[in-house]
């Protein structure tokens, strides 16, 4: 999963940076409602933490703008402003979920998960698909009841194309959610991740469409 | 006491006791003159009696010395009445069916009043002629006729009484309504309802009144919501430090080795911040508030400046360059207030000047007031920012720092009577002024 961090503050942006990471996420960090649009607009998100407070713009005019503009990601809005009014005001620009600072990491993974699993219109977390069985939450994947070990990529990798339902991903889209944009990327870098997961799942688990890119595609394994 | 009751009561008793008195005064009146009016009709019969004889005075000679009385008839309605012709001597002509002869023994001309079997008469004695005419009146008549006259006009009296104190009961309530509704609305407001009082039409007496209670109801409407903003601020300036303490904290505990070294150390950061900023949240409080500063009450300009100058940079002592005109002025505010704000200024400098420029501290006393001036090399601010460089919590940007420091320091110079001002230098960068009171005993 590729998150948008969109938060000001230096302190803060590192820490859930690193802790999301850690937990499996990539995660690109942005300080201005500017930067945000930029990238937004220019790389694949699955979905946006938005600070409210941003230097130059309320983070809550943003949105508002970001989804006239008919942006339909999943955002959760962060924020250390907790009278209700604040909280009605920031759904009703179009928040999917709301934060308040202080919080716990994993809540905040956990709820993201959630998002993104309202958002590809799932009521559970896991992705089952056949004998194929991804936890993203926990990072845990198992073939036939049998628990297969995969890296943080290979397994940002398969959440993506399991969640993308049989569409073709461009190899754009998929380095985007596998890659934050400050993070350095061999040119075969994809390629080794995608050997890795045919190696570990079997061959026919990802199907190149030759010019095009890539789908999931295990019929029944 | 209600102000209705205390309205009714005094217009009403003073309404009863101003007319009781006039009913008083006039029911003597009337009295008086009825006593008077009586006597004299009694007179008047008798004289008239008297006159009717002497018409024909052989008639009456005649009958002298012949023995029996002759009977007057008078009609039965004048039953308190009574009238008797005697010769001086005392032999009854003539007296009317009521009169008895005790009445007789009456021989004093004019006016008495006498019992006669057990009833009180009033007479009235004429001698003319040789004859004595005597009319008398049965006082127990007069008294009824009397009673009936007072009655006749006390009645309207009181029921005129009766009636305006109703009136008055009535006017008072309907003048008192506009009150009432007011003390209603009042009364019906909910507890944190700020909003002004309803402008229904109001008497004019009560118009003053209600644009008073309107005018306070703005201020504390203001008041409360700039503290409401202020302690929303404050929250908010004390969660952001506290979540990043909190998050790098469990980043620690989930990462290993170099990354989870990091976290800690960023997670002090976040702590010495949360620390920054309560402590700048306390020095306002105290400063604004009623406290007092048990370190004196003046203190050395150069002291505090080097005070300054030390908390500012403790590690880097250099980057501050202090300009003194080495005049001993002494300040005339505890040196905790005056360090505060010296330091806070040479903070800001030293913040947002490149790292490798130094800071200049002037100092220069004056007849009665000590200007320190930091001049710094730093962006400056635009002129709308200078007019919010000192509202709380405010700061450019996402900078560092609690947002604070410039209001602690407009606080400081509030309380102490001096001033700060701030100014673009032409060249570039900031020079910030602060002007306080010398301590008197200084120019000694």
């Amino acid at each position: 999963m590729r998150v948008l961090l969109v938060e000001d503050d230096d302190l803060i942006a590192h820490g859930i940076q690193t802790g999301l990471r850690a937990r499996g996420l990539t995660v690109d960090g942005v300080k201005t409602a500017a930067q945000a649009e930029a990238t937004l607009s220019a790389v694949y998100c699955d979905v946006v933490i938005l600070d409210l407070g941003l230097p130059d713009e309320d983070g809550m005019s943003l949105l508002r703008r970001l989804r006239a503009g008919g942006m339909a990601l999943p955002v959760l809005v962060l924020t250390a402003r907790d009278a209700v009014e604040d909280r009605v005001a920031g759904l009703r620009a179009g928040a999917d979920d709301y934060l308040l600072k202080p919080f716990d990491l994993d809540e905040l993974v956990a709820r993201l998960h959630a998002l993104l699993r309202r958002a590809a219109g799932r009521s559970v977390d896991v992705i089952e698909h056949g004998p194929l069985r991804l936890d993203p939450e926990h990072g845990e994947v198992s073939l036939h009841g049998r628990r297969v070990v995969l890296s943080r990529r290979e397994l940002a990798l398969l959440a993506a194309l399991l969640h993308a339902r049989g569409r073709i991903l461009s190899v754009d889209q998929l380095k985007d959610s596998l890659y934050g944009f400050s993070e350095e990327i061999e040119s075969n870098a994809l390629n080794v991740h995608i050997h890795h997961l045919r190696r570990k799942l079997g061959a026919d688990v990802i199907e190149t469409v030759r010019g095009v890119g890539y789908r999931f595609s295990m019929v029944n394994a | 006491m209600s102000l209705r009751l205390r309205l009714l009561l005094m217009i009403g008793i003073s309404l009863s006791l101003l007319w009781g008195g006039v009913a008083v005064w006039m029911l003597r009146d009337l009295d008086n003159e009825m006593r008077v009016t009586l006597d004299q009709r009694l007179a008047l019969s008798a004289q008239m009696v008297a006159g009717l004889i002497s018409q024909n005075p052989a008639a009456w000679d005649k009958r002298s010395g012949t023995a029996g009385v002759a009977t007057l008839t008078g009609p039965a309605a004048a039953k308190g009445l009574a009238c008797q012709v005697s010769s001086l001597r005392g032999e009854v002509f003539a007296r009317t069916p009521g009169a008895t002869s005790a009445a007789i023994a009456t021989t004093a001309p004019g006016f008495a009043e006498r019992a006669i079997n057990g009833e009180r008469w009033r007479s009235y004695t004429f001698v003319a002629h040789g004859l004595r005419i005597t009319t008398a009146d049965r006082l127990a008549e007069r008294n009824t006729l009397l009673r009936d006259v007072m009655v006749a006009a006390i009645v309207p009296f009181v029921v005129a009484l009766i009636g305006s104190l109703m009136m008055l009961w009535i006017g008072v309530k309907s003048g008192l309504v506009p009150l009432e509704r007011l003390q209603q609305a009042l009364a019906s407001r909910a507890p944190d309802a700020l909003t002004p009082i309803p402008d229904t039409p109001m008497p004019r007496e009560l118009q003053p009144l209600v644009n008073t209670l309107n005018q306070l109801l703005e201020r504390m409407r203001v008041t409360i919501s700039r503290e409401r903003r202020f302690t929303s601020d404050a929250a908010h300036e004390l969660r952001t430090p506290l979540t990043a303490l909190k998050t790098h904290l469990q980043v620690a505990r989930i990462t290993r080795g170099k990354e989870a070294e990091t976290a800690l150390d960023y997670a002090e950061e976040g702590a010495a911040r949360l620390q920054h900023t309560l402590l700048q949240l306390l020095t306002l409080a105290q400063v604004e508030g009623p406290f007092s500063w048990d370190d004196g009450h003046s203190t050395h300009a150069d002291e505090v400046a080097r005070l300054a100058m030390r908390d500012a940079a403790p590690d880097t002592p250099e980057r501050i360059v202090l300009d003194s005109d080495g005049k001993p002025a002494e300040l005339a505010l505890p040196q905790a207030l005056a360090v505060t704000a010296l330091r806070n200024l040479l903070d800001n400098a030293l913040r947002h000047s490149p790292a490798q420029h130094s800071v200049l501290l002037e100092i220069q006393s004056a007849q009665d007031t000590v200007c320190f001036r930091v001049y710094d090399c730093g962006p400056g601010l635009s002129t709308e920012e200078l007019t919010l460089v000192t509202q709380r919590f405010w700061r450019r940007g996402s900078g560092r720092g609690s947002g604070l420091g410039l209001s602690i320091v407009a606080a400081i110079t509030e309380r102490c009577g001096g001033s700060l001002e701030l100014m673009q230098r032409p060249a570039g960068g900031l020079e910030a002024k602060l002007t306080l009171p010398a301590a008197k005993s200084a120019q000694l």
